[in-house]
């Protein structure tokens, strides 16, 4: 499971602790042919630490000439290529000759903008930048960069997410169980929720207003998406006033987008449908 | 033999830990066990009234663990001659006078000897609850039907499972069945879906449990109370008999069902 920096040094946190121990960089070799196997989920930093002190350790043992390095199915951007092509001849007598995929697809070439898909929101291009939250710094622009690179780098949550933990990635997050209230997530990319959305979430946390947030039942006090915000009307709802178009038919998934610098709601029909029939989130 | 060392946390205080403590210590000791009950919350003991045992206390926890006195000197045999003993908390000292190894090394002895030994854990999530979490093998979780006290029963499961202590089980305490079918107060599946642990029992609310507590003799012992006979069963399910959890259903009738199955929304109270 991959997780942030300051997710990684959150005591108590067990998805954090499973990472730590595991290693980023796997060396397997059948005859000639050596491969580096670089697990999907590991950041960019820990994987680029644990192969120098693998290639620094036992540098004799590889002779020079050409390495393929497998990168599970993680697509790594132009600068983090080159990064671990300087990891490679800083430590050793080795070169990377060629990066590939899990499944045997040559990635040495492309740039991971290209291969992403793009999100056909209609609305995004005409997105005012709206102002920012209070309490929150404008990103950088080294920040909405970073989260660019960084989005094709998910993770997923297999338990509920309960009152008082918080969770701050990098990429998309993804929690099979409910976000109960009380707890928070922050994300770089889109959040989706399989399950009941209740706790405090900010999707495209670095600034990017083209992140969504998708629950099987949006119920937050609060939605935030890119300097976007959005916050329910009364935390306590009356019988009769929890009535809403969008959430007359039970069991229909929602998406939420920013539109016009505010969140929108919809029945979610997939995450690059077109979303023109939104209502204002209001929880 | 080796005994089994469990909490009994809940988060928000008042919810009925200490009851719940002494209850099931009792009715485990009802059941042939040889139980110790332990106070975890030092200042601001409880457990020993609840048990009437107040007048009795001689040495406490603190002492224990300080070494002041043996384990079998500060441990206090139940009223009512059953193979029940409690070790009091310290009233005069605060939660920092004891670590959780220390808790973990005195349970890890008990266990030797004692079949079941409860913790009763302080309200809060600080000092007390770590002291109270650090010996256990398992843990129950008490709530009430009430929005706090499952907002604090959520965060505590959370921390419960960081601490390593996975599938921690409910109690939910003073539940009111009229209320439950009125649509007034949260239903036994409305807490579950929330808190997403296995249930371990139903206690109907009753009267009947504060007049025990008052006279300081643990309501299963009072075979006219349903507060007592729901303690009777969680002790049994704790003792790995398969009893079924009396259902309490919100709203039956035509109309509310109908109500349901079209999903207009009737509830009193807001999602917790």
């Amino acid at each position: 499971m991959a997780v942030s920096d300051t997710q990684a040094a959150t005591a108590g946190q067990n998805t954090s602790q499973r990472t730590a121990r595991q290693r980023a960089v796997n060396i397997t070799g059948r005859g000639a042919d050596v491969a580096f196997v670089i697990d999907e989920h590991a950041p960019i930093e820990v994987v680029a630490r644990d192969l120098g002190a693998q290639l620094s350790g036992r540098g004799s043992l590889f002779s020079e000439g050409g390495v393929s390095v497998n990168t599970g199915g993680r697509i790594f951007s132009s600068w983090e290529k080159a990064a671990i092509r300087r990891i490679f001849e800083d430590n050793s007598g080795l070169s990377v000759s060629r990066f590939v995929s899990s499944v045997g697809e040559d990635l040495t070439e492309s740039d991971p903008a290209e291969r992403r898909p793009r999100i056909r929101n209609p609305f995004r291009h005409k997105t005012p930048q709206g102002p920012a939250p209070a309490g929150s710094a404008r990103p950088s622009p080294q920040d909405a960069g970073r989260s660019q690179r960084n989005r094709n780098h998910a993770m997923v949550v297999t338990s509920t997410f309960r009152s008082g933990e918080t969770l701050r990635h990098y990429g998309d997050v993804v929690v099979l169980g409910d976000v109960n209230p009380g707890s928070e997530i922050m994300a770089d990319g889109d959040i989706v929720v399989m399950g009941a959305l209740k706790g405090v979430v900010h999707a495209g946390a670095t600034g990017d207003n083209r992140a969504a947030i998708i629950a099987l039942e949006l119920l937050a006090p609060r939605l935030r998406i890119g300097d976007c915000e959005a916050v329910s009307g009364d935390g306590h709802k009356l019988p009769g006033s929890g009535d809403r178009t969008w959430a007359s038919k039970p069991g229909q998934p929602l998406i939420a987008y920013t539109r016009r610098g505010g969140i929108f709601v919809s029945p979610f029909t997939g995450r690059f449908a077109r979303y023109t029939k939104g209502v204002p989130y209001d929880g | 033999m080796t005994g089994k060392t469990i909490v009994v946390t809940s988060g928000k205080g008042g919810v009925g830990k200490t009851t719940a403590t002494a209850n099931l210590g009792a009715a485990l000791a009802m059941r042939g066990h040889r139980v110790v009950v332990i106070d975890t919350d030092i200042g601001l003991r409880n457990l020993d009234v609840i048990m009437g045992l107040e007048n009795r206390i001689v040495y406490d926890l603190v002492n224990v663990i300080e070494g002041k006195c043996r384990v079998r000197q500060a441990m206090i045999k139940d009223k009512q001659g059953l193979e029940l003993y409690l070790i009091p908390a310290a009233q005069t000292r605060d939660k920092d006078s004891i670590e959780p190894s220390q808790v973990k090394e005195l349970c890890a002895q008990l266990e030797q000897e004692y079949d079941y030994i409860l913790i009763d854990c302080p309200a809060g999530i600080e000092q007390g609850f770590r002291n109270a979490t650090a010996a256990a093998q398992e843990a129950i979780v008490v709530t009430t039907p009430e929005v706090a006290a499952i907002r604090d029963a959520d965060r505590v499961i959370g921390l419960l499972e960081a601490s390593g202590l996975h599938r921690p089980r409910l109690i939910i305490n003073r539940i009111s069945s009229d209320m439950v079918r009125r649509g007034e107060m949260m239903s036994q599946e409305d807490v579950e879906q929330l808190l997403a642990i296995e249930l371990l029992g139903l206690v109907p609310v009753d009267e009947r449990t504060v007049s025990a507590a008052n006279r300081g003799i643990p309501v299963v012992h009072d075979s006219r109370s349903s507060a007592g006979a729901a303690f009777i069963h969680i002790a049994a399910r704790i003792d790995g008999e398969e009893v079924p959890v009396n259902q309490i259903m919100p709203r039956s009738g035509m109309f509310n069902r109908l109500r349901d199955m079209v999903g207009i929304k009737g509830r009193a109270y807001s999602h917790a």
